[in-house]
C-alpha cells in the first residue's frame, strides 16, 4: 500500500453541512438551495483529500507527573492523559493517522472572504464535512490493517480532545512526516495548515468493540471498507 | 574511511574551487548525495525523532552516512540539518551548536564540498499563514550565518512547497553569506507544489532571485519528476537540478519501502541529462547505491548547454505570463487612485471591496498583468500598498505589476512578493536609476523605465532613444537580462501636439531596432486627452502602435475597443493561430452590439424573480431581503427611490427588513447562511443609496468605527467576517483589520480612528491569551474603547477572564452591543 494514499470522495453528506452551519430544519428559498449545491460541489472539485497511516505497537504503559503516559514501539510519540490511556486500555497497538483536504482549500476559502461571505460560510461547512470523510478513509485503512492481524479497532481519538494535549500534534505529525507527505505545517499555535487536516489514534485490541459500533450500516467507515469488498468484517 | 577522496574520478589537486565553479556556469556535472533521513532510519532513528539532534549525540552515526555518499562519488554531502531551524529545536539545541556539530559530522567524512541543508520552517507563511515573511527570513538567516561560521562550502535549499518561503531562504543565503545557494521545490503528481506552484514558476522566479542551480526534490521518483524538471528548463537562467526519490513510498509489513533500484534509478535519471540537467543526487530512499549509479551515468558525459528562451516573463505563485517576441501583452491599469474617486475612497477607508472587485474584472475582460498602484498622498503607501498586494494575491492568479515611485514602497512589495513582479518604474534621471535599478536586479524582477530624464520627456524619438540608452545601459550593467527591460516611451495628448503621436511611434520603433531584445510597454489613455469620445482615439492609437512594435499595452481591459484592437491585432500577427480565439470569441459580434459596461462589481449574474415577486417595489426589495437573494436588489431600491427618498428607503425598507431577518435569526426561523444571504442583499440596496448620496456630494451617515479583527496567532476569519458584514448592514462603518493582527496594530487603529468599539475575534483556546494581551494593550492607550469578543471556544467566563467588556455568542448580538455601546 502506498505510504501516502489519495481519497476519491465525490459526495459529502449535504445534511452534514447544513448541520455544520446550525440547520435545524428551516425552509430555504431555492436560491439559497441552489447556492448550497454549487459550493458543495466546487468544495469537492478544490479538495484533495489525501492521508497517511502507520501502525505502531504499545510499548508500554507508565505515569509521568501523575499523568498516564501510553508509549509506542519505535516512534518518539507518546500519547499523554487519563481520557487516551482509557480509551486505548488493553489495546496492543495503535494506528496514527493525518489527513488533510488540501491548501487548495484554504485558498478558496480566502478568496471567498474578499469576494463572497455568505459562500465562504458553507464552504468552511463543506470543507469540515470533507475532511471527516477522510478521516473515515483513513480509517478504514487502520482497521483492514488491523483485520490482516486479526485485531479489533476501537474509534478514532484526536489530540485536543479530553485531556490528550494538543501539543501532541508535533510529534504526531513528524512521526508521520507529514509535512513532506501531506503539507502538513503547524504553526506556533498549534494551528494546522491546510486547516481541513485531522489526525487521529485509533487503538487495535485482541477482542471486537462491539460496544463502540453497532453495525456496517451505522459505521462511518463503511464507504472505504476493503474488507466488505472482499466479503469480511471487522467485527468490531 | 580512507583519505581524501580517491573514488578514481579525476581531480587535480587545485581544482576543487574549480568544480563548483564550473558547476555553477552550467559546464560540468555536480553530483549531490542521497537521502539522509531514510538513512538515519535504517540506523535506528525513531520516527518523530529530530534526526538533526543525531549530529550532537551520535555524530559518528551521522558521518558514517556521510562517508558511505562520498565513497559512492558523492561531490556534495549535505548536512543533516533539514529542520534545524530556531522554532523546531525549541529548547533541544541552539542553530549554532547543531550545525557546527553538522558540518563537522560531513567535514569527517572528507567529501569534496559540504553543503548545509535548508528545509521549510514547518510553518505556513502569511497571508495563508500566520508566519510572517520576515520571521521566516529571520529563522533561515540564523541558520545561514551559523552554517557560514561552521565552515560550510555551499548551501541546498530543500523541499520547498511555498514559493515565498523558498524565497524567504534564498534572500536569507544571499543577504548574510557569500556563498551559493542551490534551491529545490517538490511537487506533485499533478506538477504543482502543495501550494500551487508550477515548475516555471519556481525555474523562473528563483533563478530571477539569483539561485545557483533550481530543480525538485523528493515527492517523486525519477521518471515522475523528469517531465516537469524539463519544464524549468527554458525558464532558468542556471543550472538545473533534480533529486528525486527512490519512487514512491510503500509499507510493506509494516515497514516503509521505496521500490527503484540503483540500476533502475539511474535509468530514469538519464533524460533529465539531456533536458540540460546538471546537478544531481537523491532523496528519501535512495542509497549510496543509487549514488553510485549516477556517478556511472555521468561518467564520460558532458553537460548539455541550454539557452533560456526569449521571453518576457513574469509570474505570480500560480500562472506565469510568457510573451514571444512578436506577442503582445495587456496590463490592467485601474488599480490606481488617480482621478478614480472611488478607488481614493476604499484605499483611505481600508475597506479593499472595490479594488477585489476590479481586478476580477480586469481579469475575466483579458488582463494578463495587474498594475497595483496606491499612492495617495495622505496614506501609508508601503502599507496599503502590502496589504493590495496580499489581497490581490488571494482573488487572482495573475502576475502583478508594482507600480510606486517610492523606492522604499517597491521595495517592500516586491521582496516579499511570491513570484516575479514587474516594477513600475524607473526614469532616466541618475537618482532613480540609482535607486530603483538595483531593486530590480536584487530581487530579479522585470522593469518598466520610462523616458523620461532630468530634462523632461524628450520631444523627439530620438530624444527619447537616448533616455533608453541610458536606462538600458544602466540595467545591462546590474546584470538584468533585456528579455526582462520594457521601455515606455510615454505618450503624450495629441491634442496640444499633433507631433507627438508620431514621435512616440519612432521612439518605440527605434527602442526595439536600436537596443535589440528591449521590450516597450505604453500607457495609451493619455494620447487622447482632451478629445471628444477618447476610446476611438485610444484604440486607433494602439493599434498603430502594436504595428510600431509595442509588447505590452497599459489599458482599461474593460472599454471593449482596446480589447478588440487587441484580439483582432492577435490574428494580424499571428499570434493567434488561426485565429482560434479571435472565431470562438468574435464569430457573433456585430459592431451594433453594444459595448457592455466595465467591472459588473462582481455581482451575482441572478434570473430575475419567479413571477411572483410583488409589484411594488417597496415590497419587493424587502421580500429580497427576507428571501436574500441580491441579484435583483439594486433595481428594486432603484425603483424605490423614483418615488421616495433615501432616508425613506433606509428607515421604511431596509432596516425594517433586516429587523425582521434578525427576529427570524434569533427564534431560529432562520439559520446562519439565511441571515447572511438577507444581509448580502441589503447590502446591494445600501450600495445603491451610497452611490446616489454619492453622487449628490452628501456625505453617507455612518456610525462608529467599530474595529474588528482576529487576533494574532489565529487565521480564522469567517465569524468576524460575519460580524462585519452584519454590522455594515446596520449602518456601521467596519475597519476590519483582517486576521492574525498583532495586539499593536489594533491599537493603533483604534487610536487613529479614536474608535469607541472595537470586536475582537479567537477561535482556537490557544490563541485566547492574544486576545488577552490586546484588551490589555487597549486599556493602556485606548481607554475609551469597549472591547466586546467573540469565536467557536469562547464564553461568558473566558470574555471576563480576558477583560472584555462584552461576550457576543454570535454576529446578531454584536449589533445589538454596538448598538447599545454607541446609544
Amino acid at each position: 500500500m502506498d505510504v501516502v494514499q489519495s481519497y476519491d470522495i465525490r459526495s459529502v453528506d449535504r445534511a452534514e453541512v447544513l448541520r455544520y452551519l446550525g440547520y435545524a430544519g428551516q425552509e430555504l428559498s431555492p436560491e439559497l438551495d441552489a447556492r448550497v449545491d454549487d459550493v458543495v460541489a466546487r468544495c469537492l472539485d478544490v479538495a484533495r483529500p489525501r492521508g497517511t497511516v502507520r501502525i505502531f505497537e504499545v510499548a508500554g504503559r507508565g505515569e509521568k507527573d501523575g499523568i498516564p503516559v501510553v508509549s509506542l514501539g519505535g516512534t518518539a510519540l507518546e500519547l499523554r492523559g487519563r481520557s487516551i490511556s482509557e480509551h486505548l486500555d488493553g489495546a496492543v497497538a495503535v494506528g496514527v493517522l493525518a489527513v488533510t483536504a488540501g491548501a487548495g482549500i484554504d485558498a478558496e476559502l480566502r478568496r471567498l472572504s474578499f469576494t463572497d461571505r455568505v459562500a465562504q460560510v458553507v464552504f468552511d461547512a463543506a470543507g469540515s464535512t470533507l475532511v471527516e470523510r477522510a478521516a473515515d478513509a483513513a480509517e478504514a485503512d487502520v482497521v483492514a490493517a488491523a483485520s490482516d492481524r486479526g485485531l479489533f479497532c476501537g474509534s478514532r481519538f484526536s489530540p485536543g480532545y479530553g485531556d490528550l494535549p494538543l501539543a501532541t500534534q508535533q510529534v504526531l505529525l513528524a512521526a508521520l512526516d507529514a509535512q513532506r507527505a501531506l503539507g502538513i505545517t503547524l504553526s506556533a499555535e498549534l494551528l494546522m495548515s491546510p486547516t481541513k487536516s485531522v489526525t487521529a489514534v485509533v487503538g487495535l485490541f485482541e477482542g471486537p468493540r462491539a460496544a463502540e459500533r453497532p453495525s456496517c450500516a451505522a459505521c462511518p467507515c463503511a464507504d472505504f471498507c476493503v474488507l466488505r469488498r472482499s466479503g469480511r468484517a471487522c467485527g468490531r | 574511511m580512507g583519505e581524501g577522496n580517491d573514488d578514481g574520478s579525476a581531480m587535480p589537486d587545485n581544482a576543487n574551487n574549480d568544480l563548483l565553479a564550473s558547476a555553477l556556469a552550467g559546464e560540468a556535472f555536480l553530483l549531490l548525495d542521497g537521502a539522509m533521513g531514510t538513512q538515519l532510519q535504517e540506523r535506528g532513528l525513531a520516527a518523530g525523532e529530530m534526526p538533526e539532534l543525531l549530529c550532537l549525540t551520535h555524530p559518528e552515526v551521522v558521518t558514517e552516512v556521510h562517508a558511505a555518499y562520498v565513497a559512492a562519488g558523492a561531490d556534495v554531502v549535505t548536512t543533516n540539518t533539514f529542520g534545524a531551524n530556531a522554532a523546531k529545536l525549541g529548547d533541544a539545541a541552539t542553530v549554532e551548536e547543531v550545525f557546527s556539530a553538522a558540518v563537522a559530522c560531513a567535514r569527517a567524512a572528507r567529501p569534496r564540498y559540504v553543503a548545509a541543508d535548508l528545509g521549510p520552517t514547518g510553518q505556513l507563511l502569511a497571508p495563508m499563514g500566520p508566519l510572517g515573511f520576515d520571521d521566516a527570513y529571520e529563522l533561515f538567516a540564523r541558520q545561514v550565518r551559523a552554517a557560514e561560521a561552521a565552515g560550510a562550502d555551499l548551501f541546498v535549499i530543500e523541499t520547498m512547497s511555498d514559493l515565498a518561503e523558498a524565497k524567504a531562504a534564498l534572500l536569507a543565503v544571499r543577504e548574510n553569506s557569500g556563498l551559493p545557494a542551490l534551491v529545490t521545490m517538490t511537487f506533485e503528481e499533478d506538477g504543482r507544489t502543495f501550494l500551487g506552484t508550477t515548475p516555471e514558476v519556481a525555474a523562473l522566479t528563483l533563478s530571477s532571485l539569483g539561485a545557483a542551480a533550481v530543480g525538485i526534490n523528493c515527492s517523486l521518483g525519477p521518471s515522475e519528476i523528469a517531465p516537469l524538471v524539463a519544464r524549468m528548463a527554458p525558464m532558468a537562467r542556471c543550472p538545473l537540478m533534480a533529486q528525486p526519490n527512490a519512487g514512491l513510498p510503500r509499507v510493506e509489513d509494516g515497514v516503509t519501502v521505496y521500490d527503484i533500484g540503483p540500476e533502475e534509478f539511474a535509468a530514469a535519471v538519464e533524460p533529465m541529462l539531456d533536458a540540460g540537467v546538471t546537478v544531481l543526487g537523491g532523496c528519501c530512499g535512495t542509497t549510496p547505491a543509487h549514488v553510485a549509479a549516477e556517478r556511472a551515468l555521468l561518467a564520460g558525459r558532458a553537460p548539455v548547454r541550454r539557452v533560456p528562451l526569449d521571453r518576457f516573463a513574469v509570474c505570480g505563485p500560480q500562472r506565469l505570463v510568457a510573451l514571444a517576441p512578436g506577442e503582445v501583452g495587456v496590463i490592467g491599469e485601474r488599480i490606481n487612485p488617480t482621478g478614480k474617486r472611488r478607488m481614493q475612497e476604499a484605499l483611505r477607508s481600508g475597506n479593499h471591496d472595490h479594488v477585489v472587485a476590479e481586478a476580477i474584472a480586469q481579469e475575466r475582460a483579458g488582463a494578463q498583468i495587474l498594475d497595483v498602484n496606491a499612492g495617495l498622498p495622505e496614506i501609508d503607501e508601503r502599507a496599503v500598498m502590502c496589504r493590495l498586494v496580499d489581497e490581490l494575491l488571494a482573488v487572482t492568479t495573475l502576475p502583478l505589476q508594482i507600480d510606486a515611485s517610492d523606492p522604499a514602497v517597491i521595495e517592500a512589495a516586491i521582496r516579499r512578493y511570491p513570484g516575479k513582479a514587474l516594477v513600475n518604474s524607473v526614469n532616466g534621471k541618475a537618482e532613480s536609476l540609482a535607486a530603483v535599478v538595483p531593486l530590480a536586479a536584487r530581487y530579479g524582477c522585470a522593469l518598466v523605465g520610462l523616458t523620461l530624464d532630468e530634462d523632461g520627456i524628450p520631444a523627439t524619438a530620438e530624444g527619447r532613444l537616448a533616455v533608453a540608452r541610458k536606462i538600458v545601459a544602466a540595467t545591462d550593467a546590474a546584470g538584468i537580462p533585456r528579455r526582462d527591460v520594457a521601455i515606455d516611451c510615454l505618450a503624450m495628448a495629441a491634442s496640444t501636439d499633433q507631433t507627438a503621436p508620431r514621435a512616440i511611434l519612432e521612439a518605440i520603433r527605434l527602442v526595439k531596432t536600436e537596443l535589440p531584445g528591449v521590450r516597450t510597454v505604453l500607457g495609451v489613455s493619455n494620447i487622447s486627452f482632451g478629445l471628444p469620445f477618447r476610446p476611438l482615439v485610444n484604440a486607433t492609437f494602439l493599434a498603430a502602435a502594436f504595428g510600431a512594435g509595442l509588447d505590452l499595452a497599459i489599458v482599461n481591459p474593460g472599454v471593449r475597443r482596446m480589447m478588440d484592437v487587441v484580439d483582432s491585432w492577435r490574428v494580424l500577427s499571428g499570434e493567434d493561430e488561426s485565429a482560434r480565439f479571435y472565431v470562438e470569441h468574435y464569430a457573433d459580434r456585430s459592431d451594433a452590439a453594444p459595448a457592455p459596461a466595465p467591472g459588473d462589481q462582481g455581482g451575482r449574474a441572478e434570473k430575475d424573480g419567479p413571477a411572483a415577486a410583488p409589484a411594488d417595489p417597496v415590497e419587493r426589495a424587502r421580500a429580497l431581503v427576507l428571501d436574500g437573494r441580491s441579484g435583483p436588489m439594486a433595481d428594486a431600491v432603484r425603483e424605490v427611490l423614483l418615488d421616495h427618498d433615501a432616508l425613506y428607503a433606509v428607515n421604511e425598507v431596509l432596516v425594517p427588513a433586516l429587523d425582521e431577518v434578525g427576529r427570524r435569526f434569533e427564534d431560529g426561523r432562520f439559520f446562519l447562511p439565511q441571515l447572511m444571504a438577507s444581509a448580502e442583499a441589503a447590502k446591494a440596496g445600501f450600495e445603491v443609496l451610497r452611490e446616489a448620496a454619492s453622487a449628490s456630494g452628501a456625505p453617507a451617515a455612518e456610525k462608529g468605527p467599530v474595529v474588528v479583527c482576529t487576533v494574532r496567532g489565529d487565521i480564522h476569519d469567517i465569524g468576524k467576517n460575519i460580524v462585519r458584514m452584519l454590522l455594515e448592514n446596520y449602518g456601521y462603518e467596519v475597519v476590519d483589520l483582517g486576521r492574525d493582527v498583532a495586539p499593536e496594530a489594533v491599537a493603533d487603529a483604534v487610536v487613529a480612528r479614536h474608535a469607541p468599539i472595537a470586536g475582537l475575534s479567537a477561535l482556537m483556546t490557544s490563541t485566547v491569551p492574544a486576545m488577552g494581551e490586546t484588551i490589555e494593550l487597549l486599556r493602556e492607550r485606548a481607554p475609551w474603547c469597549k472591547v466586546v469578543v467573540g469565536g467557536a471556544v469562547l464564553t461568558p467566563e473566558y470574555a471576563r477572564m480576558v477583560g472584555a467588556d462584552f461576550y457576543a455568542r454570535d454576529a446578531m448580538e454584536t449589533v445589538r452591543i454596538a448598538g447599545e455601546v454607541l446609544a
